[in-house]
C-alpha cells in the first residue's frame, strides 16, 4: 500500500510539473539552448564605465538572464573614448560566436554616424532585444537665482541674457543637440559647460557652478528627494509616470522635435550563428518579462517604449529611430 | 653619444608634436582649443631638448653587452609573442610557451623544470583570475 | 556629536553580526590579495566581485566591497618593496625608498611601517568620517572647475620638488606625461587628439600599462641584465620589525600623510593616487636631508602608504553623503549602491543610517583586521625574498601580463606596456626620473579640463580664477612654491641644472 501511495504520488507530481512546464519561460528557453552552447561563460559587454547608468541596467539585465537561461555571464566594462572604443570593438573587434553580447545605447548611432569614419557601420551591430530607454531631463537648482522657474522662464531669460546661463552639456552627443534646437528655435543663447558625464554636470549644478543641468533620471533622484533639484522639462513625447508635473519640451513649445531620448538594446556582433543569436535574443526577452527586473528598472526611471516594446522587426524600427537622428546630422551640417 | 642622440630626438619630437598640435587649433572663442595645452607641452619638451643639449655634463648610460643584453632581449622578445599571440592562441597557451622560452633562454634552466614551473604558473594565474575572480583571458582556438 | 557617537553605536549594531563580520574579514584578505598582485587594483576586484554582492544583504555586500577596496591600499605596498614592482597605481611611490630598504636587508621594517601607517591612516580617516561627514561634503560638493583647476596647478608644483636629479630632466618628464595624457578625446569639446586613426587610441593611454610598464617591466628588464645565479635583494634580512629610530622618524609623516591623504581623497581627480605623490613629495620638501630620498628612507614610505588608505575614507564622504564619486571606484560603489535598489544621495545617512554607519562602523573593524592580517605576513613576504629571482621573475611577468590586461581587456594595453617598459629600462639609465612623468600623466587631464572648463563658465575669462578665494588662495600658494623651489634648487645645485 505504501509503495502504491508513493508511485500514486510520484506521478501526480510528474504529470503536474510537466503541466507547469509547458507554459514555464525557463523550459521554453532551454528548448532553443543549441548544442554545446554555451561551454564558457557568455560576455556582456558594456562601453561605459561600471557603476555608470548604463552598466547598472546592464548588470539587472545579466543578474535575471542568468536566472532564467542558468548560463554564467559575465558583464565586462570595456571603457575609453566615451563609448567609442567598445563600439569599435563590438563592431570590428568581438568574434561572432555567441559569446559576445553588447549591451549598448543608441549613442552608439552619433559614434557611427560621426566618428567611425568608415571603419564600421552600426549595422554590424544586430539587435537582438530591447532593454529600455531614457529620456534626457533638464533639471534646475532649488537654489540661486533660477529658482522656481518654468522651462519657458528659463528660456526666456536665457535669451534676454544671452551667455549668462550656464549649462552642463557632454560633449559630441544628445546633451548639445537639443541645445542647438532650443537656440536655433528661440533664439535664446546659452553658455555651454562642457563635463564627461551627465552626473558631473549634476554635481556642478549642486555646487553652484551651472545653472541647469541634463541627465537622466537615475543620475539626480537622489537629489530631487533631497530636494536640491527641481526637474523642468523632459525630451519625450509624453510626460513621464514618475514625474508626472513635469512637461515635456514638445508641450512647453509647442513642437514635435524635442525627442532625445536613450534606446537601450542588445546586440550581436554581425555573423553570429542564426541558432546562437535566437536563443540569446530569447534568454534576454525572456528576462525582460520578468516582473522583479521591471519593477527594478522603473526605479532607475525609465521608461518603455512601446513601439519598441511590441516591435516585430527590432532592428528596423531601431534603424528608423536612427535615421530620424541621421537627418538632424545632416540639417545641422555635422554630416554630409 | 647615446644622450645627445636622445636629446635631439626631444628635440625633434617636441617640434613635430608642436606643429601637430598647431593644427588642432590653439585658442577659439571659448578659450583654449584643443592644440593649446599640447603645444605648450610640446615646446617645453623642445627646449628642455635643446638645454640639454647645450650642457656639457653628459651621462655615460652603461647598456649591457653579451649575456646580460641576450637575456634583456630575450624577456623583450618574450612579451612580444606574448602581446601578439594572446589573441590567437588564447592566454594559457600563448603564456605556457612564453615562459617556457623565458627559462630556457634567460634562465637557463633545464627542459623539465621550465616545463614544470611554466605549467604550474600558467594554470594557477588561469585559475585564479579565470574562475576564482572571473575574469575573461582570451581563450585559443581550442576554447581555452 | 552625540548623534554621530549615537550613529555609530548604531553602525556597530548592525556590523556585529557573525555574517558580517565575516563579509568584512573576507574583503579585506580579498582586498589584501588584489593589492599584493601587481596591476589589479582595487577598480578590478571590485567590477569582478560585483555580481556577488547581488547575493547579499545591502550592508553585507557594500560592507565586502569597501574592505576591498582599502584592504588594497595596504596590500599594494608589498610588491612595491619587495620587488619594486607597484601592486597599484597607487603605490608607486612606495617603490623608490621601500625596495632600496629591502635591498638594505629592511624588508620587513618597511613592510611593518607600511601596515601600521596604513592602519593609523586608515582609523583617523574613519574617525573624522564619524564626525565631520555632512560638514564636508558641504563644502566639497563646492569645489567647482576653478578649485578643481587650482589643486591641480598645486599638485604639479609639488611635482617639481619630488624631482630627484636634474631638474631639466623631471620638466621634460612632466611636459611628456602632458603629452601623453592629451592622446585620445578631448574631454572639452569631443574630438580626437593625437590618435592617428587608431581606435585603441581613442581611448587614451591606460594608467596601468603605463606604470606597470614603467616600473614593473622596466625593473624586470634591469634585474635581468645582471642575473646572478643567487637570490635577488637582500643578502641578510636584518630584522622583521620597525626600530626605534624607525617609529620616531615616521610617525610625523604618517600624521601628514594621513591629513593630506583624506584631502586629497575628497576632490574629484584626486584619490589614492594623488595622494601618494603628493604625500612623497611633501615629506620630500620637508625633510631635513632630501638626499636620503630615494636611498631607503623610511619617510618615503610611511608617509604615501598612510596618505593612500586615509585617502579611501576621504574619498567615501562625497558618496556616501552626496551621491557624487569622486573616482571610478566609488562610482562602482554608487552603482553598487543603486543596483541594491539604494538611492545613494543628500538623503542617504537619514533614510539609511543603519547602511552609512554600518558601512562606517565595518571600517574601524576592516582597518583592525587588515592589520591582524598584514603585519604577521610580513615574515612571510620576507621569505619570498629568498626565491631566486631566475625562477620568479617569468611568475611576475606573467603576473604584469594579466594584471594589465585586467584593466580594459584589451590587448594593445600589453604593447604600451611593454612599450613604456623598454622606455622605462633606457631612460633609467640616462638618469630620467621617471615620477614626475607618472603623476603629470595623472593629473594633467583634470588640469586642463578645469581650466578650460572655467574659463568657459566664467564671464570674465580668466578673472574667475582671482575672484574665487579658494582658487585664488591655491594659486597663490603655488606662485610661492615655485619660487622658493627654484630657490633651493639655485643655491644647491650652483646654479641652474
Amino acid at each position: 500500500m505504501k509503495w502504491a501511495g508513493i508511485s500514486y504520488a510520484l506521478v501526480i507530481a510528474l504529470l503536474s510539473t510537466s503541466a507547469g512546464a509547458q507554459s514555464d519561460p525557463k523550459a521554453e528557453l532551454a528548448k532553443l539552448k543549441p548544442k554545446d552552447f554555451p561551454t564558457q561563460p557568455i560576455e556582456f559587454t558594456v562601453v561605459y564605465p561600471a557603476g555608470g547608468g548604463m552598466d547598472v541596467s546592464a548588470r539587472l539585465l545579466a543578474k535575471h538572464v542568468e536566472n532564467w537561461s542558468g548560463d554564467r555571464i559575465i558583464v565586462n566594462n570595456r571603457t575609453g573614448g566615451a563609448g567609442m572604443v567598445g563600439h569599435s570593438y563590438l563592431a570590428t573587434q568581438a568574434k561572432p560566436d555567441g559569446y559576445t553580447v553588447g549591451v549598448i545605447a543608441s549613442l552608439l548611432w552619433g559614434d557611427a554616424m560621426l566618428r567611425a569614419q568608415g571603419r564600421w557601420s552600426f549595422t554590424d551591430l544586430e539587435p537582438i532585444a530591447y532593454v529600455n530607454s531614457d529620456a534626457l531631463i533638464w533639471v534646475g537648482s532649488t537654489d540661486g537665482p533660477y529658482k522656481g522657474m518654468s522651462i519657458k522662464d528659463v528660456v526666456n531669460a536665457a535669451k534676454d541674457k544671452p551667455n549668462t546661463i550656464r549649462v552642463a552639456i557632454v560633449p559630441g552627443s544628445m546633451w548639445e543637440y537639443i541645445l542647438d534646437q532650443i537656440e536655433a528655435n528661440s533664439g535664446a543663447k546659452f553658455l555651454r559647460v562642457p563635463f564627461q558625464g551627465g552626473g558631473a554636470g549634476i554635481t556642478a549644478l549642486i555646487g553652484g557652478n551651472v545653472d541647469i543641468a541634463q541627465g537622466f533620471f537615475s543620475e539626480f533622484r537622489g537629489y530631487l528627494e533631497g530636494s536640491k533639484v527641481t526637474p523642468l522639462a523632459v525630451a519625450a513625447a509624453g510626460r513621464m509616470d514618475f514625474l508626472k508635473d513635469m512637461p515635456t519640451f514638445n508641450e512647453a513649445f509647442g513642437s514635435n522635435e524635442y525627442l532625445w531620448q536613450l534606446v537601450r538594446y542588445a546586440v550581436v556582433p554581425k555573423g553570429t550563428p542564426p541558432d546562437r543569436k535566437a536563443y540569446l535574443a530569447a534568454a534576454v526577452q525572456t528576462a525582460m518579462k520578468d516582473p522583479e527586473l521591471i519593477a527594478e528598472y522603473r526605479k532607475q526611471g525609465v521608461f518603455f517604449d512601446p513601439k519598441l516594446e511590441n516591435s516585430k522587426n527590432l532592428a528596423a524600427d531601431l534603424n528608423a529611430y536612427a535615421e530620424v537622428e541621421r537627418q538632424f546630422y545632416v540639417k545641422t551640417g555635422r554630416l554630409k | 653619444m647615446f644622450e645627445r642622440t636622445l636629446n635631439v630626438f626631444w628635440i625633434v619630437f617636441g617640434a613635430a608634436s608642436a606643429v601637430y598640435a598647431w593644427s588642432l587649433g590653439m585658442v577659439g572663442p571659448a578659450g583654449p582649443e584643443s592644440g593649446l595645452f599640447p603645444f605648450i607641452a610640446s615646446i617645453i619638451v623642445s627646449g628642455a631638448g635643446i638645454v640639454l643639449l647645450l650642457r656639457r655634463a653628459v651621462v655615460a648610460p652603461d647598456f649591457p653587452r653579451g649575456g646580460g643584453l641576450w637575456r634583456v632581449l630575450g624577456v623583450i622578445l618574450g612579451l612580444m609573442v606574448m602581446a601578439a599571440e594572446m589573441p590567437y592562441l588564447g592566454f594559457s597557451v600563448t603564456s605556457f610557451i612564453t615562459m617556457i622560452i623565458l627559462l630556457r633562454t634567460v634562465d637557463r634552466s633545464s627542459w623539465l623544470s621550465a616545463i614544470a614551473l611554466a605549467f604550474v604558473s600558467t594554470a594557477s594565474v588561469f585559475c585564479l583570475f579565470g574562475q576564482i575572480l572571473g575574469m575573461a583571458l582570451p581563450r585559443g582556438p581550442w576554447g581555452w | 556629536m552625540m548623534e554621530a557617537l549615537n550613529g555609530l553605536l548604531t553602525g556597530f549594531a548592525v556590523i556585529l553580526t557573525p555574517s558580517n563580520l565575516y563579509l568584512c574579514f573576507l574583503g579585506s584578505l580579498i582586498g589584501t590579495l588584489v593589492g599584493v598582485l601587481p596591476g589589479v587594483g582595487p577598480l578590478a576586484a571590485l567590477a569582478l566581485l560585483l555580481p556577488v554582492t547581488f547575493t547579499l544583504s545591502p550592508i553585507g555586500g557594500l560592507v565586502m566591497l569597501a574592505s576591498i577596496f582599502y584592504g588594497a591600499m595596504y596590500g599594494g605596498s608589498t610588491t612595491s618593496i619587495l620587488l619594486n614592482i607597484p601592486g597599484e597605481a597607487a603605490s608607486v611611490v612606495t617603490c623608490f625608498d621601500g625596495h632600496q630598504m629591502a635591498r638594505q636587508g629592511r624588508a620587513g621594517p618597511a613592510l611593518g611601517i607600511a601596515a601600521i601607517g596604513s592602519f593609523i591612516a586608515g582609523t583617523l580617516g574613519v574617525v573624522i568620517m564619524t564626525f565631520f561627514a555632512p560638514a564636508i561634503a558641504a563644502v566639497a560638493i563646492r569645489f567647482g572647475p576653478p578649485e578643481n583647476f587650482s589643486l591641480m596647478v598645486l599638485g604639479l608644483v609639488c611635482t617639481l620638488f619630488m624631482i630627484s636629479g636634474s631638474t631639466i630632466k623631471g620638466v621634460l618628464m612632466m611636459a611628456l606625461g602632458f603629452l601623453t595624457a592629451a592622446v585620445g578625446l578631448d574631454v572639452v569639446n569631443g574630438r580626437e587628439r593625437y590618435t592617428f586613426g587608431s581606435v585603441d587610441l581613442s581611448g587614451g593611454v591606460e594608467l596601468l600599462a603605463v606604470v606597470i610598464g614603467l616600473f614593473g617591466i622596466a625593473e624586470i628588464l634591469s634585474n635581468v641584465e645582471t642575473m646572478a645565479k643567487s637570490t635577488l635583494l637582500a643578502d641578510r634580512i636584518r630584522g622583521l620589525w620597525p626600530s626605534l629610530a624607525d617609529w620616531r622618524a615616521s610617525w610625523r609623516p604618517i600624521l601628514r600623510g594621513s591629513g593630506l591623504g583624506f584631502v586629497l581623497g575628497l576632490v574629484p581627480g584626486g584619490g589614492p593616487v594623488t595622494a601618494a605623490f603628493m604625500s612623497y613629495a611633501l615629506e620630500k620638501r620637508i625633510a631635513a636631508q632630501p638626499d636620503r630620498f630615494g636611498k631607503g628612507a623610511i619617510e618615503g614610505v610611511a608617509g604615501p602608504e598612510s596618505a593612500n588608505n586615509s585617502a579611501v575614507a576621504g574619498s567615501l564622504i562625497p558618496v556616501l553623503s552626496l551621491g557624487i564619486p569622486s573616482n571610478p571606484v566609488t562610482a562602482l560603489l554608487l552603482g553598487a549602491l543603486i543596483i541594491q535598489g539604494i538611492q545613494p544621495g543628500p538623503l542617504f545617512i537619514a533614510q539609511r543610517p543603519d547602511l552609512f554607519w554600518g558601512i562606517v562602523a565595518s571600517m574601524y573593524i576592516g582597518n583592525v583586521f587588515l592589520l591582524l592580517l598584514n603585519l604577521p605576513l610580513v615574515g612571510l613576504w620576507v621569505q619570498f625574498l629568498r626565491i631566486p629571482y631566475r625562477v620568479m621573475f617569468p611568475v611576475v611577468l606573467l603576473l604584469c601580463v594579466v594584471g594589465t590586461y585586467s584593466a580594459n581587456k584589451n590587448v594593445f594595453d600589453l604593447w604600451v606596456m611593454l612599450g613604456f617598459g623598454v622606455a622605462g629600462y633606457v631612460l633609467r639609465k640616462l638618469e630620467y626620473d621617471l615620477a614626475p612623468f607618472v603623476i603629470a600623466f595623472v593629473l594633467a587631464p583634470l588640469l586642463e579640463q578645469s581650466l578650460r572648463q572655467s574659463l568657459v563658465m566664467s564671464p570674465d575669462g580668466a578673472m574667475i580664477l582671482i575672484k574665487r578665494p579658494v582658487t585664488a588662495l591655491l594659486l597663490a600658494v603655488s606662485v610661492v612654491l615655485t619660487f622658493l623651489m627654484f630657490r633651493r634648487r639655485t643655491k644647491s645645485e650652483g646654479g641652474l641644472p
